[in-house]
């Protein structure tokens, strides 16, 4: 199974997050952060940017582009370039979501794992296991079956399997960082078990962690808008960039309905992909842009 | 062992909470009560679920997997059709991603800091960023309508019959019947998806051999090599990739990983007959022996590409012994 | 009874609506030049694209679009239709007589025709076949529920109806009545017993092999990839054009292209505007018509399911606030608004004069006179399937943006078909949007709309709602005058349209694209596209 896990497997060249990124001052970090502040910003505007509102139905159907409908019209009339706009509201903060609950969820878990050992730790690692087994959207294709086809158990489905990757990578991070005589010092003396890793082991874990996560928001909206695609994820009339390409499709002959929300993915992934990349680069000058791994 | 178990127990239970009647599903139009029950009685579905899962345990040992209600067909022969559709797209997609991947990568970290190292960076980016289904939309417009470069799905040219089953492989069963045109054909119909499935896995290889290649490169026999005059390719080939080759086959269980996912998208738009479109089709139509024979089947894959990758580790570096 | 299922169902039984008591079809000689063809021999390879539903290459097993299309490749009926016409044409039976009373049909068989494996065909064949589709009880047995088959010598057939039964010429031409070779079917495990439906095992031999006498056998089949027929050698009619035919398993999307790559090949899953867009392509051929199939809203009568709905001006505002002639357009050409229940095309169907026009005012006066604060309802629909090209989710967007305007919020609800029906079946739904396939070209399929029948109970209306349109119903169904019988109908859908729970939408347009040089290209009611009817100019 993809485990990005994999990814970063050396800790102990790992710093704390330093606090002027000189990732920043590369291009392409600055081109990456530079089409996210663009999708951020076009989030929370798009009210204000968009010429029409996401659903409302208009007269030209399924018109190519123009001045009007700069990005064309789909079967219904809806403006597709207001719709990306607002697929904006939808893919990233969802995505965001999504990578927030299995972090937080993962971290935890590994974190206990990495700190106890033993029985705690086999228990954990076999659910973990067990998880890796199920490629992503096959364990999604069953939860919307039992479920029914939405964005919220979408969410939940690649919650479910995303989770044991920052399980792994956080379990490794802990044990390594357990053994570092400070920490074993610490614990001599008596510091409980939560004030060791919040005191002691956080600070080494969250440097990885953050990279990690930021490669996998990129991932996030690619699964996400994967399962929408296939019908399984956001539902109409939400204007959610997989559903719209998915929608566009049918109408194959119109090439903006379905290329212009693609390109939407595309972009943000990439731009976040960018950041990722250098963002590691900043955090492990020794592998330069080294391995990582990735769900489709 | 314990883990397909796990596997298969976490995917009947899952099936078989489903709310909707399966009957209902599959019966057509109008059932009738009568028709329902012996829908049910056929497909075991009348008994409770813990003795349907001992059943489905019982029969597993035998080799059966049940019935597919979607097919009328046994699990376990529509599997057996689906499966070399999907080993032949996701090997050819694999092998296309080493060769691009590794040569990247190779490059990459040879030429390091450099502008090549720039754009194959930027390259490994697209393909990990790039959303698969929009990537297949887009060549199969392009490729295929606009140009007329590659066939527009489905495994061979409906004018070729398919070759006598041996592996299911329509290339190799081609080969082996020493049919050319047919595996020409079979050939150019796998090119376009396994290139579109490969696109992510060209990145990440990419990226893991740049730098499994740039950290032997740092070791003092590379050094040693170059210093005492051999040749470049010598080098490269003979000491570099070699050193590199073990960690690059680590990542291809990852890889495979990938292709699954990747195929379920893929197969769908290209009207591929593999595993992926099994897994999505029984998934709709609420097909539980069948969904639970693909989760099975993907669980082997994941135990099997894992240990494989382990041995080939062991084979490649001789620090690692398997036991 | 429901428009819908999983395996979600196009085909159609097409009646005469005509009670055509008695009718004796002449000797058919098998040179005629009906089936477009000329007797000439088969060579080359019809392509036809389509996404596949079809569970059985056994006729007995199914009914869905795509194995009927098979099935009437593979295997002859006692009677058949030809191109796009519902008019009964001879087949196996070369003539047959009714009783006076349409309650016994005698068939006579052709001589001389052969399965393709060289066993001629006989009355024995005729009646195993038969009685196996009734034990095996799967989804074809309806077609034939009532109904006792006998043979009276090697070249008669009988089938008895307990009540009078005018539809059955009609009925027998169904391709999952398709006549198999007893002898090969029965040494593979077949059976026509009263247990077959469990100990007939014969399914999986006949997805390998045809054991029928139609123009096409079997040779390769697969459920989601390619099924190819090849010329069967010992056919009795005229020869196929085509030696080899390949149905393959596509999306629409990748038949759109392909029809305009391909040579010989024909796609019958585009939607209207898909076909349009082809219209100026010289090679190509495509025709829309409006389908039979008919959308509509259902609302729940149940108050604890919904008290909104259950409120009559909340009912009649839907009615009113729906913007038809967008959701006309949205359709595409061929579609037509359905003015109610019963298709256009059908006996006792509404003209679209009838239908009820966007009231915008009017539809919010009403919402206003409801007394309920800001009225919100959850619209259901099956998420995964589409009709005529045309997906669910499309027009249940419409409705929530038109109903939006009036001051109706609605919310909707994608459920997968499998989940959908049941909870649909269970009365958990408040507002659904459904469709209905005719099981047959007559209005009698539409008494199920009535209250108390069985597409409306499913939404708890019952008999007891309007027993004067249930007494309507009743007198209706069993009038034999048709003129009569039309009027009545008529009057019911307009009874409908004033209080119901059941909001007619549109019927939808079908169309098929084929290559321009194709001669037969013509939809069907039943079987979509008779292949063995497909030639070149």
């Amino acid at each position: 199974m993809s485990t990005a896990s994999e990814a970063i497997e050396l800790p102990a060249r790992y710093r704390r997050l330093p606090r002027v990124h000189p990732a920043l001052r590369r291009p392409l970090a600055v081109t990456g952060a530079a089409i996210l502040a663009i999708w951020v910003l076009v989030a929370i505007f798009a009210p204000l940017i968009a010429p029409y509102g996401p659903d409302v139905l208009g007269n030209s159907l399924s018109a190519a582009p123009s001045s009007a409908h700069i990005f064309g019209t789909d079967q219904l009339g809806r403006d597709v370039f207001s719709r990306v706009l607002y697929g904006a509201r939808i893919s990233l903060p969802i995505s965001a979501l999504l990578v927030l609950m299995s972090l937080t969820i993962g971290s935890t878990v590994g974190s206990l794992a990495g700190y106890f050992g033993g029985v705690v730790d086999g228990v954990i690692m076999r659910i973990v296991d067990l998880v890796f087994a199920f490629p992503a959207i096959i364990l999604a294709l069953v939860v919307t079956a039992v479920l029914g086809p939405s964005l919220q158990n979408a969410v939940l489905a690649l919650v479910v399997v995303s989770w044991p990757t920052y399980a792994r990578v956080v379990r490794g991070l802990v044990m390594s960082a357990s053994q570092r005589e400070y920490v074993q010092a610490s614990r001599l003396l008596g510091a409980s078990a939560r004030q060791t890793l919040l005191r002691d082991i956080l600070p080494n874990v969250i440097g990885p962690v953050v990279v990690l996560a930021t490669l996998d928001f990129g991932n996030a909206i690619l699964l996400l808008s994967g399962l929408s695609f296939l019908g399984l994820g956001a539902q109409p009339p939400t204007a959610e960039w997989g559903a719209m390409v998915s929608y566009g499709t049918q109408y194959f002959q119109d090439w903006w309905m379905s290329t212009f929300p693609g390109l939407a993915i595309f972009s943000s992934v990439l731009a976040l992909n960018f950041l990722g990349d250098s963002l590691r680069d900043a955090l492990d000058p020794h592998g330069s842009w080294t391995t990582r791994g990735g769900r489709r | 062992m314990a883990l397909s178990i796990g596997i298969v127990v976490v995917s009947f239970v899952l099936t078989h909470m489903v709310p909707g009647n399966p009957a209902l599903a599959n019966l057509g139009q109008n059932p009738t009560p009568s028709e329902i029950r012996v829908f049910d009685q056929r497909n075991g579905l009348d008994k409770p679920l813990p003795v349907q899962l001992g059943l489905y345990f019982v029969h597993l040992l035998q080799g059966n997997l049940g019935t597919s209600q979607q097919t009328g067909d046994p699990v376990a022969h529509d599997l057996s059709m689906a499966i070399p559709a999907t080993a032949e797209l996701a090997i050819t997609s694999i092998v296309i991603a080493l060769i691009f991947g590794v040569g990247f990568g190779l490059v990459a970290a040879l030429r390091r800091d450099g502008v090549t190292d720039f754009v194959l960076r930027i390259l490994s980016l697209v393909g990990v960023s790039v959303p698969t289904f929009w990537l297949a939309l887009i060549a199969l417009y392009l490729l295929f309508f606009k140009l007329g470069i590659f066939p527009g799905g489905s495994r061979l040219s409906p004018t070729d019959t398919a070759p006598p089953h041996v592996t299911g492989m329509y290339t190799v069963d081609a080969l082996l019947a020493g049919r050319w045109s047919t595996f020409w054909d079979a050939l150019h119909h796998l090119l376009m998806p396994a290139m579109i499935l490969a696109a992510a896995n060209m990145g990440l290889l990419t990226r893991y051999t740049r730098s499994a290649v740039l950290e032997v490169m740092e070791h003092d026999y590379i050094r040693a090599a170059k210093a005492k005059g051999l040749s470049r390719r010598t080098v490269v080939f003979g000491h570099i990739l070699r050193a590199a080759l073990p960690s690059i086959v680590t990542v291809i269980g990852l890889a495979f990983a990938n292709v699954m996912t990747g195929a379920v998208l893929v197969e769908n738009i290209f009207s591929w007959p593999g595993i992926g479109q099994y897994g999505y089709q029984s998934s709709t139509t609420l097909d539980l022996p069948a969904i639970a024979g693909v989760s099975l089947f993907i669980a082997v894959v994941y135990v099997v590409v894992n240990f494989v990758v382990d041995v080939l580790y062991g084979v490649l570096d001789p620090r690692v012994r398997v036991e | 009874m429901s428009g819908i299922s999983a395996v979600f169902l196009r085909r159609r039984i097409a009646l005469s609506a005509v009670a055509a008591l008695a009718i004796a079809l002449t000797a058919y000689t098998g040179s005629s030049s009906a089936h477009g063809a000329a007797r000439s021999s088969s060579a080359g390879t019809l392509v036809v694209d389509t996404s596949f539903i079809i569970s059985s290459a056994d006729p007995a097993r199914d009914l869905d679009p795509t194995g009927y299309i098979v099935d009437h490749a593979l295997y002859d009926t006692l009677l058949t239709e030809h191109g796009s016409s519902t008019k009964v044409q001879p087949d196996l039976a070369t003539s047959f007589k009714a009783s006076p009373n349409a309650t016994t049909y005698t068939f006579q068989l052709r001589h001389g025709v052969k399965f393709s494996d060289g066993t001629p065909v006989t009355s024995a064949d005729v009646v195993f076949s038969l009685n196996r589709v009734i034990n095996l009880k799967s989804a074809p047995a309806y077609l034939l529920a009532g109904l006792k088959i006998t043979a009276k010598g090697p070249y008669t057939v009988v089938i008895k109806s307990a009540t009078p039964n005018p539809a059955i010429p009609q009925i027998v031409t169904a391709p999952a009545l398709g006549i198999v070779n007893a002898k090969a079917v029965m040494a593979h495990g077949g059976s026509d017993a009263a247990n077959a439906s469990k100990t007939d095992h014969a399914g999986q031999f006949l997805d390998q092999t045809s054991e029928g006498s139609g123009p096409y056998t079997l040779t390769q089949y697969s459920t989601n990839n390619q099924i190819t027929l090849t010329a069967n050698p010992n056919y009795w009619g005229p020869k196929p054009k085509f030696a080899k035919v390949v149905l393959r398993d596509m999306t629409a999307a990748s038949q759109l292209l392909n029809v305009q790559r391909g040579s010989n090949q024909i796609a019958l899953d585009l939607s209207s505007q898909q076909a349009d867009s082809l219209k100026n392509n010289s090679s190509l051929q495509a025709h829309t018509s409006a389908s039979p199939n008919l959308f509509f809203l259902q609302a729940t009568s149940n108050p604890k399911v919904s008290p909104v709905l259950a409120n009559h001006d909340i009912q009649q505002a839907i009615r009113y606030g729906i913007d038809y002639r967008g959701m006309v357009a949205t359709a595409g050409t061929g579609a037509i608004q359905a003015a109610g229940l019963i298709p256009v095309q059908f006996l006792g169907g509404l003209p679209t004069s009838y239908a009820v026009k966007q009231n915008i005012a009017k539809a919010k006066k009403l919402v206003a006179q409801s007394g309920l604060k800001n009225p919100t309802v959850t619209l259901s629909y099956p998420s995964d399937i589409s009709v005529n090209g045309l997906s669910f989710a499309t027009l249940a967007q419409r409705v929530q943006y038109d109903l939006g305007r009036i001051g109706i919020t609605i919310k909707v609800q994608a459920v997968p078909v499998a989940p959908f029906l049941t909870a649909y079946s269970a009365d958990k739904y408040q507002l659904v949007q459904s469709y209905w396939g005719p099981d047959y070209a007559d209005p009698n399929d539409y008494l199920v709309f009535l209250p108390g029948g069985s597409v409306s109970s499913r939404m708890d209306w019952p008999a007891s709602a309007n027993p004067a349109l249930v007494a309507l119903g009743k007198r209706a169904g069993s009038t034999s005058n048709n003129a009569l019988r039309a009027g009545l109908f008529k009057q019911i859908q307009e009874k409908l349209d004033q209080s119901s729970p059941f909001f007619p939408l549109i019927q939808p347009a079908q169309a098929i694209v084929g290559s321009s040089n194709l001669t037969g290209v013509a939809l069907n009611p039943s079987w979509l596209l008779s292949v063995a009817e497909v030639g070149t100019k």
